[in-house]
């Protein structure tokens, strides 16, 4: 498993609906903040990048020191991302891990009373995602 | 060949363009010199690149050299195939020959000498200096070329030309031009090819012991010169890629030859990554051994001079942000070796450089935007990567309170490994006062302030504690353990306030802040500077690095911007905004923004909170924007902080506002509790310009759950919020108003509502009862939510939080908007109508029933108004009863509905029956009437002075039922603060019991006459006669001289509701006097009538109300006057109007009018008296008539029947036209005794007067 996981989802406006710290790592209050600065900024080049190619999974978009953000869109309103920053090199294993939670996600905006766009704040989607974490990661 | 190094940089420096020899064999040169070198550099040359594709090259460079100058001769021929490139290109023979003999004799064997050698490209320039007019050296000079053609020139390849040195020469430029070209290419071509199979060679060999890199790399170098010279940078690049790519290889592959690095020269650690000669290659390439430090910089910068001769900074950029990442990796891994901080140092020279280049070779056309903005990131990059690298070493010399400790930094500095040297660098001797300068420098810097009271624990600047790290790298001591590291763990956190201590319980960290200062006094250093072994304190450790970087920095200006605290605030700044910039000029913003942030951190340090302001704004509106609190939630108090300084008070507050609205886990409540008294403060105090406050996200509202409220037009009601506010306490609202809209009209309706009492809202949800004043009719939603804060008027427009936040994007996604409010069409509320249609009786005290009946409408403590038209008077004395309409069946169109509602009234109130007191004309409907149908019944008394008449039988002439109308206004005041009104005036018909209707049934001889009085009943009871009695009239008696009663037996006569009864009496004239009828007393008869009367007030008529209820049938008195005509036809005198005499009458002409008088009965009442004379009168209008005679007189008549006599009066006729004729009147005989026979005329015409000639004169 992963030291180092930060997970996020992006939806579309680039507002962050769901936000978990997966990695195995002690977790320092600090770095949730940094995570979620470098998750940020990597907007801008997943923004670029998202347009040029059909795939959804992007694989490792941005590097920062040692850690990577992989970032996988799914065909969303006009964009949904899912972005994970980790130090893991098992890609093989993120690409899984998106994919399942893409289908988390799916099963959240069947919910007819999620609101699309609205934070994610079912518990039963984080023990999930928590999950898959521990699985792929 | 590795000793050819130096040689073969000196020729590289010394060639750089290309040779073309001129083989000068008749002396010619220095006369056509300056005229060749006119045309250089060539304009147009079509050129092979290495794949043998044609290439147009312009302006190419090239130099005549003569063969027998020094430069070509020095040269040993075939020294060196590797030099090639530097040979001549092309061989320009010079001839000129006037003469054919000396031509076959000296000339051609010559020239065949110097063409021997095939090897060199050739050609022969053959230069006439024949005068233009001289014809015969002109043919001579063609003769000899020719000749020069035959022999040298073959079919495939023209090897001459001629050059008139006089004569016009365009045409011949262009020949030797393309005939230089083509040599060249020739000879490029061969070369080319040459080196190829050199170097293909070498690459066979390339496993081979005997190999060496060295010889590859001359040979590749060579190569990508000559290409360069040629202007073929293409290729000349492609030979630079590859060699970079052989030597990589081998560098990874040959893992035996331990190679020396380099990097430890002076200057080292400035990147030459621009300048290919910066260095000797001898200096780095020693013994086939190439120091990689410099080698690899060396070739990136031939690369890259290409490719700005290429005009593709862009390019540039893109390889060099990867080289010098992947240098940076390399230097990493050699770190240990190399001196202290070089790798920063060189990434930061790196970086400035490429930006320093690349922003000169750019000029931004001829690009598309995509390379553009790829461009400008890159520029980003570049002073983003400096930044950071500038931020360490400004870190570990001790300018670490300087740096702002924002999620930017700490990301990029905190996953940032600590420079790796072998040993970390020992304090040097004597530098103790630097040492205490630093602990001063440390001791003072306060902590910075925190805005708000929010204690956020600092972002760490660094990967792991510098001191441990430092310790532990220093070869004498092993890790020292944490009570070593304590004191420095103090300066830590009241210096530089370092992260490291974040994993320290709070216990120790209170404990920790809590220890003396003294633990890092001067005193302390100095002992513990004796000691070497003793762990390095955090400012020796500064001192000492700083020292280290002074030694391996070489460039004055990086040290300047490092030595003080100015400067590197200085450099810190301009790293910064260019990445800011860069990065906004590729759309990077996000990049871009939190570098604007730390630009303002810089601002708001130094106190310009104006542009720090600015800058937070930018950062805050993306961050709020696109919605990461958590980042937006560390920026914002800055600004806050910045609009407070800057007393900008409306931006203060919104801030705060946000700041309240972010998300609770944020903040602690303590420090939303400081917004919220900010909010509070600000609002109470005395602000120049109040500006309305958008507290959207703080305050929001909807409608309680459940169905909307529903109001019939006209009503008010109260409306009830839901308001949650995000307030972490109470806040007292001075008001609060709220708008509502009205849905689904055209219109735009908006009305506000208020609650204007204070208000407070705690934290939560609350409910706020709103007065709702009436509403036009219609559907709705809630509006926007304003109110006061003090003097601070609010709004908001929010409804309930959960949702995503308020943006055009989510338009598609709104809940459906939910009325509150439904107002209702105009429509029937309450019916208000007479009970009973029948008439009743007039004069007495009767129920009158007013049936109020609610339609769906609650008529709680609603008032009835009434108000009785004239001639009709409620009686005060009696109670107003009230019941319920349960047993008074209406045929009402909604049957149903009242059915229902008479059943719900069975249940509840069943013959609920009630008395009220009438005040001021209205009453109070009770409760239990508010929704089932009751009847009023109000006590009134119509009053009608007239008498009733009767009737003849024979001319039945009904009353009019107007007369009988009775008028009572009603006014209802219902709703629920009796706003709705209804007004009605309801007609109730009273009548008389009876109708009287009289006649004569028949006449005795004796003058009796038999009167039939018909009673027809008026009204819907049982009338009960009890007696009935007649008072006549004058001139009228009863026969029997009674009282007029009818000696009748049947009394009580009961007559049924509308039936007739009929009662005779027999009546009598009496003789009258006449004179005596005119002031008659009793003109009429009077009918009296006892009755009584038996009815139910709900059908109609009904027993009069009285005060006293006993039972007893109570006796009603009707009277009726019925007027007795006596018999007319009685004539005593006949009074007949005379024909005139002549047929016309004239204006002016006497007449005589006669009337005969005729008596036509003797009366004995008359003649009892004696008097004979009648009395007559002619009436005539004066104006009219002029009457001679007496007009008034006595005339005698006989009393006897038939006696006769005529009056005559003589008149005469005064107007001409119609007139009335004069009149005979008697007064003294009453009209009915008078006949007229024959009767006068109406009108007589009277003509006028006949024309008098009597003045007229006969001629």
């Amino acid at each position: 498993m992963a030291t180092t996981a930060c997970f996020i989802i992006v939806s579309r406006n680039d507002i962050p609906i769901y936000e978990a710290e997966v990695g195995s790592a002690v977790k320092k209050e600090d770095a949730a903040h940094q995570h979620q600065f470098i998750l940020h900024a990597a907007l801008d080049i997943v923004q670029d990048l998202a347009w040029t190619t059909s795939a959804m999974f992007l694989k490792a978009t941005d590097r920062f020191n040692d850690l990577v953000v992989s970032v996988y869109v799914t065909a969303g309103h006009i964009l949904n991302i899912l972005m994970l920053l980790h130090d893991s090199r098992n890609e093989d294993g993120i690409k899984s891990f998106f994919q399942e939670v893409h289908e988390l996600y799916i099963k959240i905006l069947l919910n007819p009373l999620y609101l699309p766009g609205s934070r994610i704040t079912s518990s039963h989607f984080d023990t999930k995602v928590r999950a898959l974490a521990r699985k792929y990661l | 060949m590795t000793n050819y190094l130096a040689q073969f940089q000196a020729i590289k420096n010394a060639s750089d363009r290309i040779v073309v020899a001129v083989e000068d064999v008749s002396e010619l040169w220095p006369i056509v010199k300056e005229k060749f070198e006119e045309k250089l550099p060539f304009k147009k040359a079509s050129l092979n690149n290495k794949t043998r594709n044609p290439v147009y090259i312009e302006n190419l460079p090239a130099e005549f050299i003569l063969t027998t100058d020094a430069r070509l001769r020095s040269r040993v021929p075939q020294e060196l195939s590797l030099f090639w490139f530097r040979e001549p290109y092309a061989t320009i023979i010079l001839v000129s020959c006037e003469d054919l003999d000396e031509f076959k004799t000296i000339l051609k064997p010559r020239l065949k000498l110097i063409v021997q050698n095939d090897e060199r490209e050739w050609f022969i320039v053959f230069v006439s200096k024949a005068l233009p007019d001289n014809d015969q050296a002109t043919k001579l000079a063609k003769k000899v070329y020719s000749r020069l053609e035959v022999d040298f020139s073959t079919k495939k390849r023209e090897r001459c030309c001629k050059f008139d040195l006089h004569g016009n020469d365009s045409s011949f430029w262009e020949d030797l031009e393309s005939k230089i070209v083509e040599s060249i290419r020739n000879t490029l071509d061969r070369r080319v090819q040459f080196y190829e199979e050199e170097v293909r060679k070498l690459t066979e060999q390339r496993f081979m012991p005997v190999w060496s890199f060295s010889n590859f790399f001359i040979l590749k170098e060579s190569l990508a010169f000559m290409f360069e010279m040629v202007h073929l940078y293409e290729d000349a690049l492609r030979e630079y890629d590859e060699l970079e790519l052989c030597y990589l290889e081998t560098v990874n592959t040959s893992p035996i030859k331990q190679r020396e690095f380099g990097g430890f020269d002076h200057g080292d650690d400035q990147a030459m990554l621009l300048k290919p000669d910066h260095k000797p290659l001898t200096q780095f390439i020693q013994n086939d051994s190439f120091r990689e430090f410099e080698f690899r910089q060396y070739l990136f910068a031939c690369q890259s001079k290409l490719l700005f001769k290429l005009s593709r900074p862009a390019e540039v950029s893109t390889r060099g942000y990867s080289f010098i990442i992947n240098y940076s990796k390399l230097l990493a891994s050699h770190e240990n070796d190399l001196p202290f901080c070089l790798r920063e140092i060189w990434v930061i020279t790196a970086c400035l450089a490429i930006i320093k280049y690349t922003t000169f070779h750019y000029d931004g056309g001829l690009v598309t935007a995509e390379v553009e903005k790829e461009f400008y990131r890159l520029q980003g990059d570049f002073f983003s990567l400096s930044r950071v690298k500038f931020m360490r070493l400004a870190y570990l010399i001790g300018h670490g309170a300087e740096i702002d400790k924002s999620p930017v930094n700490s990301a990029e500095l905190s996953m940032l490994p600590w420079p790796r040297p072998a040993v970390w660098p020992l304090v040097p001797p004597d530098v103790s006062s630097e040492i205490f300068e630093k602990e001063k420098i440390m001791l003072q810097s306060n902590p910075t302030a925190e805005h708000f009271g929010i204690q956020r624990k600092a972002l760490p600047l660094e990967p792991s504690s510098l001191l441990r790290e430092a310790n532990r790298r220093r070869a004498s001591l092993s890790t020292p353990n944490l009570s070593d590291l304590s004191d420095g763990r103090q300066n830590l956190k009241d210096g530089s306030g370092v992260g490291g201590s974040s994993r320290f319980s709070p216990q120790n960290k209170e404990r920790s802040s809590s220890m003396p200062r003294t633990y890092s006094s001067p005193m302390n250093i100095e002992s513990s500077h004796v000691v070497l072994d003793r762990p390095m304190r955090l400012s020796e450790i500064q001192v000492a690095s700083e020292h280290a970087l002074k030694k391996t920095l070489s460039d004055p200006d990086l040290w300047t911007s490092l030595s003080s605290k100015q400067n590197f605030e200085k450099k810190y700044m301009e790293l910064t905004k260019g990445a800011a910039d860069n990065y906004h000029r590729s759309w990077w913003k996000r990049h871009a923004v939190a570098l604007d942030g730390e630009i303002a951190a810089v601002y708001f340090r130094h106190g310009d909170f104006d542009l720090a302001a600015n800058s937070y704004e930018k950062v805050c509106a993306l961050y709020a924007g696109e919605g990461w609190h958590d980042l937006l939630a560390d920026v914002l108090p800055y600004l806050a902080e910045c609009q407070k300084i800057l007393n900008d008070e409306a931006g203060y507050l919104s801030s705060c506002v946000r700041l309240l609205s972010m998300d609770d886990g944020l903040f602690l409540t303590k420090e939303r509790q400081t917004f919220q008294s900010e909010v509070v403060r600000l609002a109470h105090s005395e602000m120049k310009n109040p500006v309305p406050l958008d507290v959207s996200s703080l305050i929001t509202f909807s409608g309680t759950h459940g169905p909307p409220l529903e109001l019939c037009d006209g009503d008010s009601g109260t409306l009830s919020v839901t308001v949650w506010s995000g307030f972490p306490d109470d806040i007292i609202l001075e008001s609060l108003n709220l708008t509502l809209t009205v849905t689904f009209t055209a219109d735009e309706g908006i009305n506000a509502i208020k609650c204007s009492n204070v208000t407070i809202l705690k934290p939560g949800r609350n409910t706020i009862i709103l007065d709702l004043p009436p509403q036009q009719p219609g559907s709705y939603v809630l509006g926007v939510l304003t109110g006061q804060i003090g003097h601070l008027r609010f709004r908001s427009h929010s409804f309930s939080k959960g949702g995503p936040p308020d943006s055009d994007d989510f338009m598609s996604y709104e809940k459906p908007v939910k009325p509150v409010l439904k107002v209702f069409k105009p429509r029937p509320l309450v019916d208000i109508s007479a009970a009973v249609s029948s008439a009743l009786l007039m004069n007495e005290v009767q129920w009158v029933g007013m049936v109020v009946k609610p339609i769906n409408y609650s008529l709680r403590g609603s008032i009835l108004h009434i108000d009785t038209g004239p001639e009709l008077d409620i009686k005060n004395s009696q109670m107003i009863e009230i019941e319920n309409s349960s047993v008074f069946v209406q045929d009402s169109p909604n049957l149903v509905d009242t059915e229902i509602t008479r059943n719900d009234a069975n249940l509840e109130s069943c013959g609920n029956h009630k008395r009220l007191v009438l005040e001021n004309g209205k009453i109070e409907l009770p409760d239990w009437a508010s929704n089932v149908t009751t009847i009023v019944w109000l006590p009134v008394c119509a009053t009608d002075k007239k008498l009733s008449r009767g009737t003849s039988a024979a001319c039945p002439q009904r009353q009019s039922v107007l007369d009988g109308m009775r008028i009572v206004a009603l006014k209802l005041e219902f709703g629920a603060s009796r706003n709705q009104k209804f007004e009605r005036t309801v007609a109730v018909h009273f009548t008389d019991p009876f109708h009287i209707s009289t006649r004569i049934t028949d006449r005795g001889n004796d003058g009796a006459l038999l009167l039939q009085v018909i009673l027809h009943s008026q009204v819907k009871a049982t009338l009960t006669i009890y007696d009935v009695w007649l008072d006549l009239q004058e001139g009228f008696e009863h026969i029997h001289k009674d009282s007029g009663r009818p000696s009748s037996s049947f009394f009580p006569l009961v007559i049924s509701p509308s039936s007739r009864a009929s009662i005779l009496f027999s009546i009598c004239l009496t003789n009258m006097v006449p004179g005596v009828v005119s002031d008659a007393l009793q003109s009429d008869s009077i009918l009296n009538i006892k009755y009584g009367i038996s009815g139910e007030r709900t059908t109609g008529a009904h027993e009069p109300v009285s005060e006293s209820s006993d039972g007893s049938k109570v006796e009603l008195h009707f009277k009726s006057a019925i007027f007795l005509q006596r018999p007319v036809l009685d004539p005593c005198l006949a009074v007949g109007f005379l024909p005139f005499p002549s047929d016309c009458l004239r204006v002016g002409q006497l007449v005589r009018m006669e009337w005969r008088v005729e008596r036509l009965k003797e009366t004995e009442s008359l003649s009892s008296t004696g008097n004979d004379e009648v009395l007559y009168e002619v009436d005539a209008s004066s104006e009219n008539w002029m009457i001679a005679g007496r007009k008034r007189g006595h005339v005698s008549l006989c009393s006897k029947r038939g006696s006769r006599i005529v009056v005559t009066v003589t008149c005469i006729p005064l107007v001409s036209g119609y007139v009335h004729p004069p009149h005979l009147g008697l007064p003294d005989v009453g009209k009915a005794n008078i006949r007229c026979n024959p009767p006068g005329p109406h009108l007589v015409c009277v003509l006028p007067p006949m024309l008098s000639s009597s003045y007229c004169v006969p001629i």
